[in-house]
């Protein structure tokens, strides 16, 4: 089930209308109905799935809380990340892996006798997967105690809201909060319904309105002029954004207005003067998980200069690969790994310039911001292109190669004007809120003032309904 | 049970925004030169009057009407599909004194286009044939029409109605001239033409209600890039024939100079003007008729 359908609507009305008239276990009880009911909307076959995860982390939980032998701790939970990574293995990247060695093969001369499987993906496993690896290895690390309620932690894994594209909740954060009755609150509940709201706008209006034009950049990139390409992978980033921090956004509100507390997972990113902060600021709940259960196991910075590059670029690599199985996406994680090794580089020679020219900040802080956001847009083209299949390198070095190319670089050669214009004035509406709202806080002020509150609430309907793309379409990151 | 106030504030806030917004964006529609608003608001007489998708737009007016003399109304859009244009055409011929001529790009009866009815809900209000049209094609978005004004406006034909407020639209037409590499690609690319016996029908129902009304009814394929090919253009024009009892002009390869196209379906403005030409010559178009 997607937030953006109508099915939702009457699901979430079904769901908060018994919600807030239970208690205790029932409570819970009611979540976890509700979750599987979300879950299996989009293929009732793959609850087992989640079931049997679900259990089998729950009884290595256990078994890790029970025993004290370190080798036999070390074999549980090297049997639950294998389990839990066999599962990505099998659903999400066989076909890639077989495909690529048979292509390996074939560049030997050799032939393989396989063919690819007919594998469906399961939404949001890469989700529920991360967060169900978080949970062993933090009660591994002695980080947290095992979770003795098998009901408690079957809602900690399907947990609606975040269940299909995150955020990705670590088990120490959210299981705890199962154990503490959640009355209902006005607050929570304006506070929720303001973020909902705010995540419906980011994902109906700006992110479905910029999709088109950018999906026809990337469907045919031979038949348009440099100018409409550049405006076709701006779009791109934009719609990215918006449709995963409004998936978020409308996540966190959700939870909210039930009474419970996710993480934040986007803090505008295209701010970002580094890419160190860039990562501090996008997907903040994968690059975080990268960060504690990769990066630092790796060894973080703690192994000098080479070593440090290493893990980043091992780390970027793997963060590539988990968004999907295609070498478009981990080309993707390379670029980025790239970035943040040059960045090392070139920081201590531009922070000396800086000085030496008495640079003001802000255009210090410009020029930074600017750089970032271009090296990410590149970037873009191959995420994008991911998605397309065996033809994703070709997509994108055709969309960056017309690009350069400065050919029919005028406005009169773009198509769809209506659309760019539209486009941009999202994009300006987008921004002008979110750079407003550093200094006025909004979600803070209609706490504060119902006047403002409902204002700013009719307002939000208002513009969807004005300027929102209603076609159900679904998330991008669902397919991650 | 201040909350309960204050959700019910909120929905009278929430309902009489949209219906303001909904009568100002409706005001800005109906004061507009775009085709349709001028279509209902009585500002579309002529003597002829020219349908057809964006291959319809290659009915270059201003030439057409300093060649023949005649007032020309184009209803022609991008994508426009033959059972919007039969209202279209309809409400048309309902309203207004008979045109001299119906011109019609058969290459109209394509494809359907469900996804471009929901632009016409701006104009839904005034005709109760695309209202129908739009319930029967598109149900959700005509209940949302009515829920939401504002909704009805959240379109490109209603950006449209915006952006041609205070200029006219007559001139519309894809003015450049086709890249030398798109051109030098044309006989490997073809065009899968899907004619729909539903949009055939619909065709021939708009040829009957204009001919009923004394209105002559010319059928034209318009000319498409050299060596570009289109399959099933002959099927389809044996089919249309046959649905209406009317000849089809054809012109699908009466331009053979590729400077005059902009892209392999439309052509430029002198690629227009030449078309024009030939319609002249062939006698589909009167001189002061």
């Amino acid at each position: 089930m997607i937030f953006n359908s109508l099915a939702f609507l009457i699901f979430a009305a079904v769901f908060f209308s018994v919600y807030f008239f239970l208690k205790g276990r029932w409570r819970l009880v009611w979540i976890l109905v509700a979750s599987y009911v979300f879950y299996g909307w989009w293929d009732i076959r793959f609850l087992g799935l989640i079931a049997f995860s679900t259990a089998m982390d729950y009884l290595f939980g256990l078994y890790l809380a029970d025993t004290h032998e370190p080798g036999r701790k070390k074999r549980v939970i090297i049997a639950s990340v294998v389990m839990n990574l066999g599962f990505l293995s099998v659903f999400k990247y066989f076909n890639f892996f077989a495909a690529s060695f048979a292509a390996l093969l074939h560049g030997f001369g050799l032939e393989a006798s396989w063919t690819t499987m007919n594998i469906i993906l399961p939404v949001g496993i890469s989700f529920y997967t991360f967060q169900s690896m978080s949970y062993t290895i933090e009660i591994y690390r002695g980080e947290m105690k095992a979770e003795r309620d098998l009901l408690k932690y079957a809602t900690f894994v399907g947990f609606w809201p975040q269940l299909m594209a995150g955020p990705i909740v670590r088990a120490k954060e959210l299981l705890p909060q199962f154990h503490v009755e959640r009355p209902f609150e006005w607050t929570r509940f304006y506070s929720g319904l303001g973020r909902v709201l705010w995540g419906f706008f980011k994902k109906c209006v700006v992110a479905d309105s910029l999709a088109p034009f950018a999906d026809q950049c990337f469907q045919a990139p031979g038949s348009f002029g440099s100018l409409h390409l550049l405006i076709g992978v701006v779009f791109y980033s934009f719609q990215i954004y918006c449709d995963f921090s409004g998936y978020s956004d409308i996540a966190i509100g959700m939870a909210r207005i039930m009474g419970y507390t996710f993480p934040e997972n986007f803090r505008t990113p295209y701010f970002s003067r580094s890419f160190s902060e860039f990562w501090t600021r996008w997907h903040i709940s994968l690059s975080s998980w990268l960060r504690d259960y990769l990066y630092i196991p790796l060894g973080g910075n703690r192994h000098g200069k080479l070593g440090t590059y290493k893990n980043n670029m091992l780390t970027m690599l793997l963060g590539g690969l988990w968004h999907g199985a295609n070498w478009a996406f981990v080309f993707w994680g390379f670029l980025h790994g790239l970035y943040l090794i040059v960045q090392r580089f070139t920081t201590p020679p531009w922070r000396r310039l800086v000085q030496w020219t008495r640079m003001p900040a802000w255009l210090d802080d410009g020029m930074a911001m600017a750089a970032v956001y271009v090296l990410t847009l590149l970037a873009w083209v191959y995420f994008r292109a991911g998605s397309m299949g065996g033809k994703s390198f070709e997509v994108a070095n055709t969309v960056l190669a017309g690009i350069f190319s400065g050919e029919g670089f005028s406005w009169e050669a773009v198509i769809n004007k209506f659309q760019v214009m539209k486009g941009f004035l999202l994009i300006a509406m987008l921004l002008s809120i979110e750079i407003s709202n550093i200094r006025y806080h909004w979600n803070q002020l209609q706490l504060i003032s119902p006047a403002w509150r409902m204002a700013a609430f009719a307002g939000l309907l208002w513009l969807i309904a004005f300027l929102g793309t209603f076609g159900a379409n679904a998330f991008i990151y669902f397919q991650f | 049970m201040k909350h309960f106030f204050w959700f019910a504030a909120f929905f009278i806030l929430l309902f009489a925004g949209d219906r303001l917004g909904g009568y100002f964006l409706q005001r800005q529609v109906d004061g507009s030169q775009f085709r349709y608003s001028r279509l209902y608001g009585g500002r579309a007489a002529c003597d002829i009057l020219l349908v057809g998708n964006s291959r319809g737009l290659t009915f270059y007016q201003p030439y057409m009407e300093e060649k023949t003399g005649n007032s020309t109304f184009n209803l022609s859009y991008n994508g426009l599909p033959m059972d919007l244009a039969n209202a279209l055409i309809e409400d048309y011929v309902d309203q207004y004194p008979p045109p001299k001529m119906l011109l019609i790009d058969i290459t109209i009866c394509d494809r359907t286009n469900d996804e471009l009815l929901t632009g016409f809900l701006a104009y839904s209000t005034y005709s109760p044939r695309l209202s129908a049209l739009i319930r029967t094609k598109q149900a959700k978005i005509w209940w949302a029409g009515r829920v939401s004004s504002l909704f009805r406006f959240n379109n490109e034909i209603f950006q449209r109605a915006l952006y041609y407020r205070s200029r006219s639209d007559a001139d519309w037409l894809l003015d450049r001239v086709i890249s030398p590499k798109l051109a030098a690609s044309a006989a490997e690319n073809a065009y899968d033409l899907e004619p729909q016996p539903y949009l055939v029908q619909q065709l021939a129902a708009s040829v009957r209600a204009a001919q009923a009304k004394g209105v002559a009814v010319h059928l034209v394929i318009g000319p498409y890039f050299p060596g570009f090919q289109v399959k099933n253009l002959d099927q389809f024009k044996s089919a249309v024939e046959e649905a209406t009892g009317l000849t089809v002009y054809d012109y699908r390869a009466a331009l053979p100079d590729p400077s005059l196209f902009g892209d392999y379906m439309h052509a430029n403005k002198n690629g227009a003007m030449r078309y024009i030409d030939l319609l002249l010559g062939d006698g589909v178009l009167k001189a002061g008729d």
